[in-house]
């Protein structure tokens, strides 16, 4: 796993105004992991994915994606980046006037040079791969619910194949069931497309039960570890999260799975 | 190689060049070399298809990369591949794929389903473990059946279908917006016995966005129009000697209907879409059921407010287009036909009485209350995206327009009846 990070961020500083969000912030995203990443509020783990992606400029530092600098790159070659790497953002950011499949379909038809047939039929695909009822794929956006609008946009971040996975809140505003649902469909979509997946996220259920390792954000840097090493972190902030009472009741829950698992095979 | 710098070329997805203080030439470098090492798959070996009888049955062999940028490719490979002999068995042999991805394994699944379809045995062996999650997970996703297919379309019916589905909306959007009428009346009667509830921050708020912001623009526009009048006017009324009657045309025209109607459009374009915005994205931030949760009255807070401002502001901006308008008209009389604001003044005075300005300003009100009806009420009928606020916004300045227009005429013969 290691020697091959997707993501490498060097002394990332960011600045909004006087405040400092991040300051000299390092991280390593290996390929075919699943990283959550997860903080306090304003501490900026959406502007972190902002910041890898291009869509806000940090005020100093490195981001290198699949092994390019993405300052360093023009047009084009940014656009060929763009087509390997898929984000989810947190309320999907579906095209409100195209129907799911039309939706699926664009980056398709704008970055490859398929026949439109086979396009319409990738996209059928891609939608029954994210989980959705065939009919899904004629329905427009305003006519899902928040579950299915999360699983079309997973269904459009996936339409290329993307080597990088991107995860704002992948399960926020689900009901638990379909949040676990929804966990279980990226680890089964992570194994079977040998996805890197990089989550942004507030669920510890999530954490605990398809992360490889957890990136925190505390004091403007990021401390990368699995759960185990965590759990022994005596920072207040990272004890308190972990230890609280969510953070223990997701700890026993996965306990309990796991020992489940283990009776089972 | 080639081939996917056309791809790159063709891709127009928008973004941002970062970092605008590195020099042009400098990100502009070697720029085919390095996007074709971004891209996931040099086009070096192309999806193939190996297919020949052997041992007593038919071997179909998967060869290269099959992915997204050589689907076209093995597409064609498989179009194009011999095919076996009817009821031979089939040994789709995926050993030899170097890479694969949901098209690639979508094409070949659809490949052994075809010749599952027709009459052949089918194995698929050789698959790698790497790839077997994968084409597992996108043959389960294939079984799911087709989007259905609607119905075959009849251009004629069709249109005769929503020709009458127009028909019946239209007609229950009058009703709709006359019962809105009815609703928001009963709100102003029951404001009118307990006055006490008037949001009276409110209504002066949108006075001061509906009225005072509204001047410079509608104070511009009416005096190009009385410009224009006069010039027109004076260059028709030039041939018959009759050069100050210019203040006649000009008093009658403005006063009676092009004060009115220019603010009238203005503020239906200005304020009536700015209402149907306000209350449509309140609208989509659930702040409207949030008021209705709260026990108050969305009427009472949100429409009465703007259209009782609006009916206030409306006669004052009409009457100030007047103003400007009839300066506008003075300004260009004086400029080419010679005549003094001093005569301009004694003409007028006694071309127009009062009651011609008031034919013109005692549509005002009316008006503002059909502008403020319509405004708040698309307004109230965005529903859930932010697609649809726009399009009511749209929807609330076209039918504002029209009904202003319809209601002048409908005045217009009024007056003539009354003989005003």
């Amino acid at each position: 796993m290691a020697g091959d990070p997707v993501i490498r961020v060097r002394g990332l500083v960011t600045r909004f105004g006087p405040q400092t969000v991040h300051d000299g912030l390092d991280l390593d995203v290996e390929r075919g992991e699943v990283l959550g990443v997860v903080g306090g509020s304003g501490t900026g783990k959406s502007v972190l994915l902002k910041e890898i992606l291009g869509l806000i400029d940090p005020a100093a530092g490195r981001i290198e994606l699949l092994g390019h600098d993405t300052a360093d790159l023009d047009r084009a070659e940014r656009t060929a980046l763009q087509a390997r790497t898929g984000v989810l953002f947190q309320n999907g950011a579906l095209f409100s006037s195209m129907t799911v499949a039309e939706n699926v379909m664009l980056p398709l038809k704008e970055h490859t040079d398929l026949p439109p047939g086979l396009i319409a039929e990738v996209a059928r695909v891609k939608i029954a791969m994210a989980g959705l009822p065939p009919d899904a794929g004629t329905k427009h956006p305003a006519q899902l619910s928040g579950g299915m609008i999360k699983r079309a946009g997973l269904a459009r971040a996936l339409a290329l194949d993307p080597d990088i996975l991107f995860l704002d809140e992948p399960t926020a505003g689900l009901d638990p069931i379909g949040a676990a649902a929804f966990d279980t469909l990226i680890q089964g979509l992570q194994r079977s497309l040998g996805l890197t997946v990089f989550m942004v996220t507030h669920d510890l259920d999530s954490l605990t039960s398809i992360c490889d390792r957890i990136a925190v954000l505390v004091d403007r840097k990021i401390r990368v570890g699995t759960l185990a090493q965590h759990l022994a972190d005596p920072h207040p902030w990272i004890h308190d999260y972990f230890h609280g009472p969510r953070g223990r009741a997701a700890l026993d829950a996965k306990e309990r799975n796991d020992a489940r698992q283990f009776a089972k095979g | 190689m080639s081939r996917m710098g056309l791809t790159i070329r063709r891709c127009s997805a928008t973004f941002q060049t970062r970092r605008a203080d590195v020099p042009v030439n400098v990100r502009m470098r070697a720029a085919e070399p390095v996007a074709a090492t971004l891209t996931k798959d040099e086009a070096s070996d192309r999806a193939r298809i190996d297919a020949g009888p052997e041992d007593g049955g038919w071997r179909i062999g998967a060869v290269g990369r099959w992915t997204l940028h050589a689907a076209s490719t093995a597409s064609d490979a498989i179009d194009h591949a011999p095919q076996p002999a009817a009821g031979t068995a089939v040994r789709l042999d995926l050993a030899r794929l170097e890479a694969l991805d949901t098209v690639g394994a979508y094409l070949l699944n659809r490949l052994a389903e075809q010749l599952g379809a027709d009459g052949h045995a089918v194995a698929v062996v050789g698959l790698r473990p790497e790839h077997a999650a994968l084409y597992d997970a996108v043959r389960e996703a294939g079984r799911a059946p087709p989007h259905p297919i609607e119905r075959e379309h009849h251009p004629i019916l069709d249109m005769v279908v929503r020709t009458g589905e127009t028909t019946v909306h239209a007609a229950r959007e009058v009703r709709d917006l006359v019962g809105f009428l009815g609703l928001v009346t009963v709100t102003f009667v029951r404001l009118i016995l307990r006055p006490s509830r008037l949001r009276l921050t409110s209504v002066l708020f949108h006075i001061e966005q509906t009225g005072l912001n509204a001047l410079p623009i509608l104070g511009l526009l009416s005096f190009l129009i009385g410009v224009v009048l006069a010039f027109q006017g004076a260059d028709q009324l030039k041939r018959f000697g009759a050069e100050l009657y210019v203040v006649n045309l000009l008093g009658i025209s403005v006063l009676r209907e092009i004060g009115i109607l220019m603010t009238a459009i203005i503020v239906a374009g200005r304020s009536g879409s700015a209402f149907t915005a306000q209350i449509g994205t309140m609208k989509v931030n659930q702040e409207v059921d949030a008021i209705g949760t709260m026990g108050l009255d969305p009427v009472e807070l949100l429409v009465v407010p703007r259209a009782l401002a609006l009916m206030i502001t409306l006669p004052l901006l009409a009457f100030y287009a007047d103003v400007m308008g009839l300066f506008g008209g003075a300004v260009m009389a004086y400029a080419t036909l010679d005549i003094t604001f001093g005569q301009f003044i004694r003409q007028l005075h006694s071309a127009v009485g009062i009651n011609t300005v008031i034919a013109g300003l005692i549509k005002a009100p009316v008006f503002a209350l059909v502008i403020a009806m319509v405004g708040c009420y698309e307004g109230l009928k965005v529903s859930g995206s932010a697609e649809s606020v726009g399009t009511m916004t749209t929807k609330a300045v076209v039918e504002g327009i029209f009904l202003v227009i319809v209601i002048d005429a409908v005045f217009s013969v009024l007056f003539s009846m009354l003989g005003v």
